[in-house]
């Protein structure tokens, strides 16, 4: 092979990382200004996840913990909402969330306007409530666990929280049927699996950033956690409870982006097979 | 300060807060140590809540010294946290950390910014794929087989036209990754362990702060 093909392979190997950013962007932007509609098919886990909270019967109190920060907001906030959805139609259940992530109430409020509450009938107080930052992470899942009332008096705008009929009856872990944690740090997913399941076997949904995922399936097989989702998930879920929201939209983003690395994947293999097929010829 | 003072009575207490813990969960004394290791929690919430606020004050004394001192490179940036800071705590405390311009004024910068840096990792891993994941030998033959098929099962689209990928992920995920990641896992906690004990009995000093290399050793 001549040398002037060894060139074109070393130059496609070192495609300059300009190039692939403006593929990639221009791949992320056409199907986000025109879905295209892809098949999303719903997983056992989101399917189990929809059924755990499906089965609780009528006054079953949840701790959820809105434990990501901004940066995991676009994969985790799409999930929290479909599983509010979810929650708020059903009724009757008590969804009584806290925030180990400094900045979890803020991104509860974003989330919170984005289902709209009212649309099905639900009171801030009555119908759900969000009971504040707790600092310390496990330390506060523990103590919350041990003394929900000790720990703090007030939900998270300061009102006394014995004000609120939805807190009546509510003393520690065991006034809870689930716990559900959405995280982006580890801290919080395996935290609450030693502070909660361990000791009182509250039964454990548990959504994190897909990176993470790998980390909690040890828990997952172990039967400490129900159903383990990444926040990728959210259009499946979305589907499940026929919401369509950020989710699926993102759905179509998800698959095209992923069929693109794994083309550049391929390219990028061909391209090193070329150059040294090249080379090899030059040096025979 | 004696060292009985600036040693032994702090590991004393570690000792004696770390077996009430322990023994509230692990043994389930709960009646006896409850009311004691409510009071401890919430203390570590307290001091947790206090370490956020002393290290805004930390990062405050910092920046104003990199302004002072004009470091190349970083003072104009120092300025700009510096005014962040201010200007965060001024809105936080005059509205509250819910209200209504709080929630724009972190929702219009350090979401925006935060979900941004996040979100540009998906460039980063797309040319760390082309460039990286290379079939140069088996080890890495197999690991970029790996990691197609974990990058096409989540393409939903892609599960859905392939379903063989679907169980292929499944039993990567099963078996090997939850393997390794157990022993992993394992080995953490148990130098977690070794490490708690060797705080209690005073083996570790580092929660102590600086101390002599003499101090360390035990003696004066």
């Amino acid at each position: 092979m001549s040398k002037e093909g060894a060139g074109f392979w070393r130059k496609l190997e070192d495609v300059p990382r300009e190039i692939l950013y403006t593929i990639l962007l221009i791949v992320f932007i056409i199907p986000m200004l025109n879905p295209i509609g892809f098949p999303v098919p719903i997983s056992d886990a989101v399917k189990k996840w929809y059924a755990t909270i499906d089965a609780l019967p009528a006054g079953s109190a949840i701790m959820i913990d809105f434990g990501y920060s901004g940066g995991g907001e676009p994969e985790l906030g799409p999930l929290a909402a479909a599983v509010y959805h979810h929650i708020f139609r059903k009724g009757g259940l008590k969804p009584i969330t806290m925030s180990t992530s400094i900045d979890g109430t803020l991104l509860w409020d974003k989330v919170i306007a984005e289902v709209n509450p009212e649309k099905y009938g639900r009171k801030y107080g009555v119908d759900y409530i969000h009971i504040g930052y707790i600092s310390g992470t496990e330390t506060a899942m523990a103590a919350v666990g041990k003394n929900l009332r000790a720990t703090t008096s007030t939900d998270y705008h300061g009102a006394s929280l014995d004000q609120f009929p939805i807190m009546q009856g509510i003393a520690d872990a065991s006034s809870f049927k689930l716990l559900i944690c959405y995280t982006t740090g580890g801290d919080q997913s395996e935290g609450w699996v030693r502070q909660w399941y361990t000791p009182y076997k509250v039964p454990y949904l548990c959504a994190v950033i897909a990176m993470m995922v790998p980390t909690m399936l040890p828990y997952q097989k172990a039967g400490q956690i129900v159903s383990l989702l990444a926040g990728a998930q959210a259009g499946e879920m979305e589907l499940l409870i026929n919401v369509p929201g950020r989710g699926i939209k993102s759905a179509d983003v998800i698959t095209l982006t992923h069929i693109l690395v794994f083309a550049f994947v391929v390219l990028g293999n061909i391209a090193y097979y070329g150059r040294k097929a090249s080379e090899r010829a030059r040096g025979g | 300060m004696s060292l009985f003072v600036r040693r032994q009575i702090p590991i004393v207490l570690v000792f004696v807060a770390a077996l009430l813990v322990m023994a509230d969960y692990f043994l389930g004394f709960r009646t006896t140590t409850g009311p004691i290791v409510t009071d401890l929690q919430n203390w570590g919430i307290i001091l947790s809540a206090f370490a956020l606020g002393f290290g805004a004050v930390n990062l405050f004394y910092l920046h104003t010294r990199h302004i002072s001192r004009r470091t190349p490179g970083q003072w104009p940036f120092s300025i700009w946290i510096l005014i962040m800071i201010v200007v965060f705590t001024i809105i936080g405390v005059a509205t509250g950390p819910t209200g209504p311009q709080y929630s724009w004024l972190y929702n219009a910068s350090y979401f925006a910014l935060s979900a941004t840096v996040y979100s540009s990792l998906g460039f980063y891993m797309t040319t760390g794929c082309y460039r990286a994941l290379r079939a140069r030998n088996a080890e890495a033959a197999l690991l970029l087989v790996v990691g197609a098929i974990a990058l096409l099962r989540n393409a939903p689209a892609v599960a859905v036209g392939v379903p063989i990928i679907i169980p292929m992920e499944a039993w990567l995920s099963s078996i090997p990754t939850t393997s390794a990641q157990r022993g992993i896992m394992i080995g953490a906690a148990l130098g977690a362990i070794a490490l708690g004990v060797r705080t209690m009995i005073g083996r570790e000093t580092g929660f102590l702060g600086r101390l002599t290399e003499a101090e360390r050793r035990g003696g004066t």
